[in-house]
């Protein structure tokens, strides 16, 4: 098992596109009104899930 | 379908590059993914009175409240006046964001934009590397629209610049991490926009509480995201509400969450395309604000566009003069503050009180960043020592 991947819980998400700012390997982008990120370029940074200000964002085993 | 311009966004910065194409003779279509101009607000509200000088906004229906002055504590509470008595007049507006877009929208539709509502872009039409127009989503219709300028106002997560090589990803210690609530029943009775210091209240950042008349008002904060962690800037502000008697009464009619880029200028333009407003970093990386430079600078875009589309020309090389003109006016401005922030942050609490402390009684001739900056320097030369040349250079 890798390291963690960012997943964002839609329901918390309040689409202030932080996350989307900083990733670094622009793995997150807004859909239907809710950041989502694709798994395949996530590398596992967790600078997204510190940023987001609501806690909207965690790692998840993958 | 062929425009001349497509603009990604109907912010601030949009609507009014938009309507100044327009004016000088642009087909232009605005595209933005939300089914609401300006909603959800997802800002602090507060503005400067240098918008009245550009009389964009029709009547007053966009403002909540107007300012006689700003407040900063240090953290250790003690105060820093910035009032309009000592600057001669009030000072700003605290307005309604949604009212206040869509009153600039308004007047961009006046002009001849044309929008399209719940329409995402994509990406780039590009032939032979050249942009050609721009692919969007319409509900669940995908449309290839074709135009000679793509301008990318799509705010602080800009995609547009990125998808023609402009690198706009920001670092975490150039983006502020925010929330705010809107409270009501607030015991908040006079007109000042106050400002809260301190690496325990807010990391890299601030409180604010800006009023909006009958006892409603923004509070909210803004914090470094280098310092921040998963919900720090929720739980900061929570407990400062918490813990502030204005507040043991009140309740909540929106909570929002934010993002602010606190950049370095960067690259606005590529051929055929401009980027404006939060997508190009055009915002006060020591306030964050960035809405009075949306409209001083949508301006500029609208008027070099009207200017290529005249004489055919779509290169970088002319669209350069957009640049030129927008980073003439703040561009200075920018990287000061810039080197300030550095500066703020770098300061320990204890630094900051002392530095109010020294600031209590001064009479400020201006309520400005600069004229905060000049007084600092002239109380402590040796501290801010690295400040001093950059203030010469920049005077404004
Ligand atoms: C919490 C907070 C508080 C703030 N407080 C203040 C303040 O008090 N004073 C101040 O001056 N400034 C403040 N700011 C900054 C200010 O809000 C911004 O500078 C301003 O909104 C920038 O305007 P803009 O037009 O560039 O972008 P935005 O207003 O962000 O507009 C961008 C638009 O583009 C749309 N969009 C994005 N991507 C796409 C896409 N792919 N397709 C279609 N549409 C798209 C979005 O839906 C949005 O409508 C604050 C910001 C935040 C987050
Ligand atoms: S930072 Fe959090 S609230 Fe903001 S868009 Fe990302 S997941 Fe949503
Ligand atoms: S963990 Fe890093 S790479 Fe993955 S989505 Fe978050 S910021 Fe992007």
């Amino acid at each position: 098992m890798g390291k963690p991947k960012a997943e964002v819980d839609v329901s918390n998400c309040l689409a202030c596109g932080g996350c989307i700012s900083v990733c670094p390997n622009d793995a997150i982008s807004m859909c239907a009104g809710k950041a989502f990120v694709d798994k395949d370029k996530c590398i596992s940074c967790a600078i997204c899930i510190r940023t987001c200000p609501v806690g909207a964002i965690r790692g998840e085993d993958y | 379908m062929k425009y001349d311009i497509v603009i990604v966004g109907s912010g601030p910065a949009g609507t009014v590059t938009g309507r100044f194409a327009a004016e000088s003779g642009a087909k232009v279509l605005i595209v933005e993914r939300r089914s609401e101009i300006g909603v959800p607000v997802l800002c602090g509200e507060g503005i400067s009175r240098k918008i009245d000088e550009w009389d964009m906004l029709e009547g007053d229906r966009w403002i909540a409240g107007r300012m006689d002055g700003a407040r900063i504590f240090s953290p250790d509470g003690t105060m820093v006046v910035l009032s309009a008595e000592v600057a001669g007049n009030e000072t700003g507006y605290v307005v309604y964001r949604d009212i206040f877009d869509q009153e600039l929208a308004k007047k961009a539709v006046k002009s001849g934009v044309k929008i399209m509502m719940n329409t995402q872009a994509l990406g780039l039409i590009k032939e032979d590397g050249k942009i050609k127009g721009i692919k969007v989503k319409n509900f669940d219709k995908e449309m290839d629209i074709q135009c000679d300028i793509v301008v990318g106002a799509d705010g602080v997560e800009s995609r547009v610049g990125k998808w023609a090589g402009i690198d706009t990803t920001l670092k975490p210690n150039d983006l502020e991490t925010c929330c705010q609530y809107t409270l009501t029943n607030c015991d908040v009775k006079d007109s000042y926009c106050d400002f809260y210091l301190g690496s325990k209240k807010a990391p890299g950042g601030y409180i604010w509480v800006f009023p909006k008349g009958n006892n409603v008002a923004n509070v909210g904060i803004g914090i470094l995201a280098s310092l921040s962690e998963s919900a720090l800037a929720k739980k900061l502000l929570d407990e400062f509400i918490e813990n502030d008697r204005r507040f043991e009464k009140a309740e909540p009619i929106r909570f929002l969450a934010g993002a602010v880029p606190v950049a370095r200028p960067i690259e606005s333009v590529r051929d055929n395309l401009i980027l404006v407003g939060d997508s190009a970093r055009q915002v006060d990386p020591i306030t964050g604000g960035g809405l009075t430079h949306c409209l001083e600078i949508g301006k500029i875009a609208g008027e070099v566009i009207g200017k290529a589309l005249k004489e055919k020309d779509f290169s970088q090389e002319f669209l350069s003069e957009y640049e030129t003109r927008w980073k003439e006016i703040i561009g200075k401005k920018l990287k000061r503050n810039y080197m300030v922030k550095e500066i703020l942050h770098e300061m320990e609490d204890k630094t900051l009180n002392m530095l109010a402390d020294s600031l209590k009684d001064y009479k400020f001739d201006e309520l400005s960043t600069l004229s905060l900056i000049k007084a600092l320097v002239l109380k402590h030369p040796t501290l801010l020592m690295k400040l001093k040349p950059l203030l010469k250079l920049s005077e404004l």
